[in-house]
């Protein structure tokens, strides 16, 4: 999974949102420059429309939005593997505390 | 940025129908929202900003389109042979182009390497500058979000200041009161100072800088090992802390880990400092030597005395509260500079201050220079694509036959010319690459010559930017090039192509497109030659101005006398004296001085003053101040003019005296006497005010550089106004360096504990502050010659196919008795026209166009007339050149050759 899909998946995990509304995401999550190129995300949205991982969403959540923008919401299947990716990266990062690349409670944590 | 939203929509009307119904509205409206966030943020985070987009949007339509499984519709007809073809048959006719067009390019070797090697001239010099200018505006800071980071300054109309450091105790006051900045810190941006660090290898001087306890939180870097410094440990009694960079860290400590927390005794008055962290490889802000930061260790009580206020001397860097904006900031730091402004009008009367993003405030004095140098690798550029497109334009007429032959066998114009636009591509691709080796290796040199990128944050690198850009310069540049050769043998009749025998009756028309081209070829050379005569001319000017000190055989070392073991003024004072007695004892020295600050190498500290019985609102602003002795005048051959230099009897004890420059004698006291004459520092003098007798006057010393007229100068006694730190400078007999280790031996005879921490003949730093200047002339020297091969090139290349093309006229000429000398000057004729054609144009643009270099000049207006004349001249000699050596050879063949040659 691209590290972008991911990002996606996370923006969209809690609730559905646009694509202005998932770079404001990213970019609060990341910091000003994380979030991807306009051009870059919806190309990333055309795919992954295409393997199922988020669908549009034709509820709005509110009265009256602009009706140009085009709301996406995350699949089942789009949850299950964001699921079996958090898991991997958690791994991961669990190994690179027990290796010291990143402080914490791990064991053999604190050296630095 | 109009430009930007044009250029979006051209790229998305690319991408398939569906998607452009579908998100094409929202899309552009997405990338409003963002580019006004981007723009609120800073001038320099547009432009990135807008090419990431540009490119983005250009993946899209290309994953997009290569994504879908159904044949192109619409879009793909232009392209394909047929308009039933998909995406594959485009993709496979794309690709057989390419073989074609790779085949003419490899069987041509002659021409190929010909447009290959003027492109990459071209390209070379886009590189080269474009690098440079990367690494100042785009190459990513070593800051965590970087945009939110904005420096301060200060502005005073009465002292022409206006981008000062500020003064502590405002910008303390910023920090308190303006809500907009989460957190202020404060550092020294004036270059770094001279810590010696004593090692097993004898005593170390490495760079060392003062910054705010929270300079690395504000910054947001976090530091290899150990921690930062807290905000306490600004000041006093906390302030025992010490950070290391990397390189010192691995240098002197062997990149031990347990030096963190460890104490170690640094500077002249060796103090011990505990070593709290490191910093990670890479980090040196805010300039390239910092090798260890230190808190100011200011006195908490003494921050509200007014020497805090006076002395500007800090540089605050802020970062910007979450959702603050610039107007933001500035509006809430106007409010509190007004009020300093009415609280402490003796120091802040008339101080102002401003904010800028961090980034443009740090190259705002590359900005100008770079932006010149981009517009005449641009110019180059251009000059070889206007070549390229005339070596096409040529070899399409050798190749109309042919061209037509494929017409007539059934390909499509449409496909012929995309050929033919591939080639141009593929050829100027070629000389991109090569174009961006050349390039590389040119930024190297310049790297090595002269610091490149922002001071302690950014390198010069090749990055994916770098590559990025010049790759599409170089497919953009193919495509003007070649396109209008590509139209010219679409329109053209092929019929009567092929009835012709090969463009004998087109001939004209191209030779005329050829004629404007290399019109407009000698039209851009002339303007870039033009700015290389001019940076030349002023060079020369510059070089010949005095700068009032003697430049060969001198020497200046550095040195700084420590106070653990020199604690007393008069053991100080006789440390210099007997240090200057012993290097004249040395053979090749004849005499020697000191001086606080080396002339040419900017200013030291200014200040106002007034002398004795002026009126209140008479004053002198912004004079310089130097410490110096006898002996520094004596060895630098500074005139006396009026009264005396320094005596021995000017002591410690004695009535202050000082010296002053021309300038401030003319400046300040027009129609008087200064010798004679007492100053006090002050605006105002009062009870406390200390008095300095003038007692001398000397010659002008340029502080800045032969370019920068001489400031008004004070010089103060090194006895009476002592410091522990200063040059040595010495007349020499011999060649200057060939002193330094005598002068090294005296010193150790005296103490072996101090280095000398700076070794710089003068004459090194006259050049060095001439860099900038030396720089722009160089490069633009470089390009005016390239510029001028590339001109001569074309004006070869064109008059040559011409007299081709005349041959048989020229043999029946001949054979019919025509003088051969008329028949040349008939064939220089047109060569003649063009060139001059080209050379009035050139005049006129440049006219115009070389005030961008107006800041650059010394002594001369962009319009120089010599210089203009001389360029004209050369450039129309090496073009009559040009155009005379295929002539004379045309006219030398035995007309019944010539009349063979069909």
């Amino acid at each position: 999974m691209t590290p972008l899909t991911y990002q996606i998946l996370l923006a969209l995990a809690d609730e559905p949102r646009h694509g202005y509304g998932i770079i404001k995401e990213i970019e609060e999550r990341g910091g000003e420059g994380s979030a991807p190129s306009t051009g870059a995300m919806y190309l990333a949205l055309q795919r992954m429309e295409g393997e199922g991982l988020i669908e549009e969403d034709t509820e709005r959540p509110r009265e009256g939005d602009d009706a140009r923008r085009k709301y996406y919401r995350i699949t089942d299947t789009g949850r299950a593997r964001a699921e079996a990716e958090s898991r991997r990266l958690a791994e991961l990062v669990a190994t690179a505390r027990s290796r010291r690349l990143l402080g914490g409670t791990a064991a053999g944590g604190g050296g630095a | 940025m109009r430009i930007f939203r044009l250029l979006l929509k051209a790229i998305l009307r690319w991408a398939p129908a569906e998607f452009r119904e579908r998100h094409g509205e929202e899309y552009l409206e997405i990338v409003s929202k963002r580019l006004r966030e981007a723009d609120s943020r800073g001038r320099m985070s547009v432009w990135p900003f807008a090419a990431r987009e540009l490119a983005g949007a250009v993946t899209a339509v290309l994953g997009m389109r290569l994504a879908m499984e159904r044949p192109v519709a619409g879009a793909g007809s232009a392209t394909g042979g047929s308009s039933t073809g998909g995406r594959e048959t485009m993709m496979r006719t794309m690709i057989e182009d390419g073989r074609q067009a790779l085949r003419v390019v490899r069987r041509n070797s002659g021409f190929t390497w010909t447009a290959v090697v003027v492109m990459a001239l071209g390209m070379g010099a886009v590189t080269a500058i474009f690098s440079a200018a990367n690494a100042y505006f785009f190459r990513p800071l070593p800051f965590q979000d970087p945009q939110r980071l904005v420096l301060l300054y200060e502005t005073n109309p009465d002292f022409g200041w206006t981008h000062a450091q500020a003064a502590p105790a405002n910008a303390l006051d910023w920090r308190e009161q303006v809500q907009a900045f989460e957190d202020i810190a404060l550092y020294r941006d004036l270059g770094v100072w001279d810590v010696v660090l004593p090692s097993p290898d004898g005593p170390l001087v490495v760079g060392g800088t003062s910054v705010s306890g929270n300079f690395f939180d504000v910054l947001g870097v976090r530091p290899l090992l150990g921690r930062t410094f807290t905000w306490e440990e600004t000041f006093a009694g906390r302030d025992d802390v010490v950070m290391l960079s990397h390189g010192l860290w691995v240098r002197r400590f062997g990149a031990d880990p347990d030096v963190v927390g460890s104490t170690v005794l640094m500077g002249s008055d060796a103090v011990e400092r505990e070593i709290v962290g490191i910093m990670p490889e890479g980090f040196a802000f805010p300039a390239d030597e910092t090798q260890l930061w230190i808190p100011y260790g200011w006195e908490p009580e003494a921050l509200s005395s007014t020497s805090y206020r006076r002395g500007h001397w800090v540089r605050p860097v802020a970062r910007l509260a979450r959702g603050a904006g610039l107007e933001e900031a500035d509006a809430q730091l106007q409010a509190v500079v007004q009020e300093l402004q009415a609280r402490y009008p003796e120091t802040n009367r008339v101080m102002g201050a401003g904010l800028a993003p961090l980034r443009d405030f740090l190259v705002r004095d590359v900005r100008t220079p770079l932006m010149v140098l981009l517009g005449a690798v641009f110019l180059l550029l251009l000059l070889a694509c206007a070549n390229a497109a005339n070596l096409m334009l040529v070899r399409s007429n050798d190749r109309a036959r042919e061209i037509a032959l494929r017409s007539a066998l059934g390909a499509g114009r449409l496909r012929v010319a995309r050929q033919l636009l591939m080639e141009s591509v593929l050829l100027s691709l070629l000389g991109g690459v090569l174009g961006l080796g050349l390039g590389w290796l040119g930024a190297i040199a310049m790297a090595t010559r002269t610091r490149l990128g922002i001071e302690g944050a950014t390198q010069i690198a090749l990055d994916g930017r770098v590559v990025l850009v010049i790759l599409s310069v170089a497919i953009i540049s193919g495509v003007v090039f070649g396109t209008g050769p590509a139209l010219r043998v679409t329109t053209g009749g092929l019929q009567e192509t092929l009835r012709e025998g090969g463009g004998g009756g087109r001939g004209t028309r191209s030779l005329r497109v050829a004629g404007l081209l290399v019109a407009a070829e000698v039209a851009l050379a002339l303007l870039l030659v033009v700015g290389a005569g001019l940076m030349i001319r002023s060079a020369y000017l510059l070089r010949s101005v005095d700068p009032g000190f003697r430049v060969d055989g001198t020497l200046a070392v550095e040195l700084t006398i420590p106070s653990s073991r020199y604690p007393h003024r008069d053991q100080v004072l006789a440390f210099w004296d007997e240090l200057e007695d012993r290097v004249e004892a040395r053979p090749g020295i004849e005499r020697a001085g000191m001086v606080g600050w080396l002339p040419l190498a900017g200013t030291g500290w200014t200040s106002q003053f007034q002398a004795e019985g002026w009126p209140p609102d008479r004053v002198g602003l912004e004079i310089v101040h130097r410490r110096a002795d006898r002996g520094y005048f004596e060895a630098l051959d500074v005139p006396l003019v009026r009264g005396r230099l320094f005596d021995a009897s000017d002591g410690p004890e004695t009535p202050n005296v000082v010296v002053i420059n021309e300038t401030l004698a003319r400046e300040h006291f027009p129609g008087e006497d200064p010798v004679g004459q007492k100053i006090a520092y002050d605006r105002r003098p009062t009870e406390e005010s200390i008095w300095y007798e003038i007692v001398g006057i000397v010659g002008d010393q340029h502080q800045v550089s032969p370019g920068v007229a001489p400031r008004a100068e004070v010089f103060e006694s090194r006895s009476q106004d002592w410091g522990r730190s200063g040059w040595l400078v010495m007349k020499t007999s011999v060649e200057p360096r060939s002193v330094v280790s005598a002068v090294r031996a005296s010193l150790a005879e005296m103490d072996s504990g101090i280095p000398l921490a700076a070794v710089r003949p003068l004459r090194e730093v006259w050049v060095d502050s001439l860099r900038r200047e030396r720089f722009i002339l160089v490069l633009l020297s470089a390009f005016g010659a390239a510029a001028l091969v590339l001109a001569s090139v074309g004006i070869y290349a064109v008059t040559a196919q011409a007299m081709r093309r005349r041959t048989r006229e020229i043999g029946v000429r001949i054979a019919l008795g025509a003088d051969r000398v008329d028949v040349l000057s008939l064939a220089l004729r047109q060569g003649i026209l063009v060139i001059g054609l080209g050379l009035l144009v050139g005049l006129m643009v440049s006219l115009v166009a070389t005030r961008a270099l107006a800041s650059f000049l010394f002594g001369i207006e962009p319009t120089d007339p010599w210089v203009l004349a001389s360029v004209m001249a050369l450039l129309g000699g090496v073009g009559l050149v040009a155009c005379y050596i295929p002539a004379r050879r045309a006219t030398a063949v035995d007309p019944v050759t010539s009349l063979r040659a069909e």
